[in-house]
């Protein structure tokens, strides 16, 4: 008997225009991802950077940032603990090879499920998303390939910014993706959101 | 509001940490007698002044932090790791 088919968490949202009319709004979208959970097991910090350079060529990123290789994306969440991401193939496929990797120098668990990533872009992202996020996201504070999480309407949210447009990737919980979304909606609302 | 510079985050503000209590205290080991789990458990110096405490950060990276701060004044003077040691400064 094979798995039910995995519904993504705002397959049920409006696609479209929400708030108010304008040139430049607010675009959202839910890109499926892969995301996998990697904990260094003790002592074994030198081992897992470099199972990490030689299986997906990627140097393990410091605290508040990331690094990106063969279409997978490492961000540092905690001391000794990173995510990978990557747009979603196979099921499980992410966690199986980084389980490979992995084998022997840290603990891997997938969190594709219970996590979604809602991707955030737009000359007025920085400005919407200041209404409920307390981290500095200003140039010369934040950039891309720079990640923090914290908290925004009370949702932990792990914020990713993937480029200089400025386009965010938010991560949060996978039962408060809904209600994240819906803070988003009020806080986009005066610029206009476009959900792809 | 108490703004803590967290060793890996930053600055953050308070809201992202829980207080976990004075971080001095240490358990007696598996032969104390009542008295001292009573006192492990239940006496807090409470100081008007400089104290090393626990707080997690759990909105940010979830870890143990040692904080120094002034329970008047609440000025925060040192954070470090959990496996850190923080000195009190004297009066």
């Amino acid at each position: 008997m094979s798995a039910p088919e995995a519904v993504h968490p705002l397959a049920g949202v409006a696609r479209g225009r929400h708030g108010a009319a304008g040139d430049a709004p607010l675009r959202v979208s839910f890109p499926a991802r892969d995301i996998v959970q990697v904990m260094v097991r003790r002592g074994q910090d030198a081992a897992l950077a470099a199972a990490m350079r030689t299986a997906f060529g990627i140097d393990a990123p410091g605290p508040g940032h990331t690094a990106s290789g063969s279409g997978v994306t490492a961000i540092w969440i905690q001391p000794g603990q990173w995510l990978l991401t990557a747009p979603r193939t196979t099921e499980g496929a992410l966690a199986v090879r980084a389980a490979e990797a992995f084998a022997t120098c840290a603990a891997v668990a997938d969190q594709s499920h219970g996590r979604t990533t809602i991707a955030v872009s737009g000359a007025v992202a920085r400005e919407a998303l200041s209404r409920g996020c307390r981290i500095d996201l200003h140039p010369r504070a934040f950039g891309p390939g720079r990640a923090a999480s914290t908290p925004i309407a009370q949702i932990g949210c792990l914020v990713h910014q993937t480029d200089a447009a400025p386009s965010f990737e938010l991560t949060v919980f996978s039962t408060l993706a809904e209600p994240f979304l819906h803070w988003l909606l009020e806080a986009g609302a005066p610029f206009g959101v476009e959900i792809a | 509001m108490l703004r803590i510079p967290c060793p890996h985050c930053g600055a953050r503000d308070e809201v992202e940490f829980t207080y976990r209590g004075d971080a001095t205290v240490t358990r007696p080991g598996p032969d104390g007698d009542v008295g001292a789990f009573h006192d492990y458990l239940y006496l807090r110096r409470n100081p008007r002044g400089w104290q090393v405490e626990w707080w997690q950060h759990n909105g940010g990276c979830r870890a143990f932090l040692k904080v120094l701060r002034h329970t008047v004044t609440h000025e925060v003077r040192a954070v470090a790791a959990a496996t850190e040691t923080l000195e009190v400064p004297g009066a």
